[in-house]
């Protein structure tokens, strides 16, 4: 018999040991090199890391001939982007030379300063007037990011559906709202009218305040202290609301798994839904619309929300553009957000000059000048409805900004919506849990 | 020639490992700089935290349904491919193809398995009558929810272990078979008696890989359970307290612990499990 020996123990244990170590561990910090300035800025290629996909290449061969700047887009999910503009912000590497400033950081950031403050280059007074959802964008005086977008949460209703039910006006009220629900589902319509994201997710969060918004109130005070304990509070009552649409089956069992987008692409565009209270603006022309993935094309319209006795507010949660810290062409950078937020290029990339030019899932444009030529091209479905709700209902999620442990806050909010749904424990718990978590966030 | 590979060692686990033990005694947190030598404050601040704690029960499971799925499984695929018939090629080709897929991309194709309103296994059941209406199988029960995320990465590191198990079956030389045989020994006496013991290795080194990564499960989380308690893993509470929360210390403190456990428990399942086998 041949004597073989299968492996040698010492030097495996010692090989599995560390890729043991290996698999679990994450890198910690690299210390950066000083980072050169140029003045001039022709010849420089700078890195954009972005939650968009690239505009079409001609538009951007058209900045490289104005300004001698080249650009290489880098389209990320907006997850991942954010943990590599946290990972790099902390080890202080290089990372981009424009990325990403969603609202909900804009706290974050101004606490880290993570980014340069724009206000060298654009002076905020000036902006005040053609930017609609610009406070989102600057606390305390200090122009944390250019918004890039304008983005709104909307109500979108399935008119077709709607009117299939015997309702023949689109409900301007919450309590009208609930009782066309109710009279979608009982007459059969659609065995679940209404679409919330119930998967512990951001979307679940945002559907909240707007909701809360509707009901007349807001979830934080201007010094970020709960407002939404008292069970008579707007907050509290939206949460209940929630709960129980989902709990008597306005909202499908199957909603506890869904992040916003699925709501979107698997039940408002397949006619599963009649309605999403808080949909995202841009979503009839980029999902419901589009007949390769959308069964109910020309059927959704965006309405005013319903709030407690007319049109309620509707949420900005735009994204914008800033300069983290670590950019190596600072004034490349700055040249290339002044040529993303001219309204020509704004407008076109929200498909007022046709299809060619779009940013794909790009809602609206950030300043004013880009919305009304948005609105007079005539080629985006919805775009001088949401234009007008932009104008006279646009409000900003939090009047103060969004506070620096936003995350936290969102986090605390969506799982314990998420739970209160799923049965895990009652609305009053979930309040009281996510009470708790903004005092100890406060303290 | 061993240069490489320690500088390859060095560099990527155990520089890492020295900053890491060390940055999980301080305090970073960028939202409240400066940062500051800490104790043991972020192992304090993570046992007393009601959902970390409810992650580490999570992980427990999800290192139970995982290392004991992937050697059942591992070990019967290994048998069953281990006999030349017609196809074997194909067939091995396709059980490797799972573990070539990542982790995310593993975790959409099983949400939609799993999907409560179109899913492939809502449907299989339903036409099998096995349920009466569609079902949500991931969210509302802990275990179900973890066992079927388990499952997930069940599907992808089985692969491996099938090799691994193949590989020590084809290394037993056939004349160990044939005196059982001579001897009147069965099947299941052959299996017990001859296989196992002599796959041990092989067996070893396949539940050392699913420890490791069950216990370090992230992807199939993420995707199919996004931030709910109910399934969290001990790497999905790392991420968010990270770089959602951006409290760096806690995320090294819990990085740490969860290499101390993933050593110590592999250390532990070799010397179970791990018997050098000579021919």
């Amino acid at each position: 018999m041949s004597k073989r020996t299968w492996t040698n123990s010492t030097a495996f244990k010692t090989a599995a040991t560390a890729v043991a170590a290996s698999l679990v561990l994450f890198g910690s910090t690299a210390s950066a090199s000083p980072t050169p300035r140029h003045a001039s800025v022709s010849g420089v290629t700078i890195n954009v890391a972005i939650a968009y996909p690239a505009p079409p290449k001609a538009m951007l061969a058209k900045f490289t001939s104005q300004t001698g700047v080249k650009v290489n887009w880098s389209y990320l999910q907006w997850d991942d982007l954010q943990t590599k503009i946290a990972a790099a912000a902390e080890a202080d590497t290089y990372f981009a030379d424009v990325t990403d400033v969603d609202w909900s950081k804009v706290g974050e950031y101004y606490v880290t300063k993570w980014f340069l403050p724009l206000n060298q280059y654009f002076k905020v007074s000036s902006l005040t007037s053609q930017y609609p959802q610009l406070s989102s964008f600057v606390r305390n005086g200090t122009l944390v990011g250019m918004p890039m977008d304008v983005s709104l949460l909307v109500t979108t209703i399935n008119e077709k559906l709607f009117r299939k039910a015997g309702i023949t006006s689109m409900p301007t009220t919450l309590d009208q709202y609930t009782k066309d629900l109710q009279t979608l589902k009982s007459k059969g319509i659609v065995a679940h009218p209404l679409d919330i994201p119930f998967a512990a997710a951001e979307g679940l969060s945002t559907y909240w305040y707007e909701l809360t918004a509707a009901m007349g109130g807001q979830v934080l005070s201007a010094s970020y202290k709960p407002l939404f304990t008292a069970p008579s509070s707007a907050g509290y009552k939206a949460m209940a609301w929630m709960v129980n649409a989902y709990k008597t089956g306005l909202v499908a069992k199957a909603n506890l798994d869904y992040e916003d987008y699925q709501g979107f692409e698997t039940q408002m565009a397949h006619g599963l839904v009649a309605s999403v209270f808080s949909d995202y603006s841009g979503d009839i022309g980029t999902v419901y619309d589009v007949a390769s993935q959308s069964s109910v094309v020309g059927d959704v319209t965006y309405s005013a929300t319903p709030g407690i006795s007319g049109a309620a507010p509707n949420l900005g949660n735009p994204d914008g553009i800033g300069i983290p810290r670590s950019a190596e062409h600072v004034q490349a950078a700055v040249e290339f957000i002044k040529w993303m937020e001219e309204p020509a290029n704004q407008a076109a990339f929200a498909g007022a000059a046709g299809p060619k030019n779009v940013i794909s899932t790009f809602p609206l444009p950030s300043n004013r000048g880009g919305l009304s030529l948005l609105a007079s091209s005539g080629k985006v479905p919805g775009a001088a409805d949401l234009v007008n709700l932009v104008e006279n209902h646009g409000r900003a999620v939090f009047p103060a900004g969004a506070p620096p442990w936003y995350p936290n806050f969102s986090n605390a909010v969506y799982t314990n919506l998420h739970s209160a749904a799923a049965g895990q424990e009652s609305v009053a718990g979930a309040i009281s849990a996510i009470a708790s978590e903004v005092n100890s966030l406060n303290s | 020639m061993v240069a490489p590979l320690l500088v390859f060692i060095l560099a990527l686990a155990l520089y890492p490992t020295v900053l890491t033990t060390i940055d999980a005694f301080m305090h970073i947190d960028a939202l409240t700089p400066p940062n500051h030598f800490a104790g043991f404050g972020n192992f304090t601040a993570i046992f007393s935290n009601p959902e970390i704690r409810q992650s580490f029960e999570n992980t427990g499971w999800y290192v139970l349904f995982g290392v004991m799925l992937t050697l059942v499984l591992g070990t019967a695929f290994g048998l069953l491919l281990q006999r030349r018939f017609r196809g074997r090629g194909v067939v091995l080709a396709i059980v490797i193809l799972p573990w070539a897929l990542p982790g995310v991309v593993e975790g959409v194709i099983w949400s939609w398995i799993y999907d409560p309103t179109f899913g492939v296994l809502n449907s299989v059941l339903k036409s099998l009558h096995l349920l009466s209406q569609y079902q949500l199988f991931i969210g509302t029960r802990q275990i179900e929810s973890i066992l079927l995320t388990s499952l997930v990465q069940v599907w992808q590191i089985t692969p491996l272990a099938t090799l691994l198990v193949l590989a020590s079956l084809q290394s037993i030389p056939g004349e160990v078979y044939e005196a059982a045989r001579v001897d009147g020994a069965g099947w299941w006496q052959v299996i017990r008696r001859i296989t196992l013991p002599l796959i041990r290795p092989g067996l070893a080194i396949a539940a050392v890989e699913a420890l490791v990564l069950s216990l370090n499960i992230f992807d199939q989380v993420y995707v199919l359970n996004a931030g709910a308690t109910t399934a969290s893993s001990v790497m999905s509470v790392t991420y968010f307290t990270t770089f959602q929360g951006l409290n760096f210390g806690q995320g090294y403190a819990l990085s740490l612990l969860a290499t101390v456990v993933t050593v110590a428990l592999s250390l532990g399942a070799l010397k179970v499990l791990y018997r050098k086998v000579t021919f």
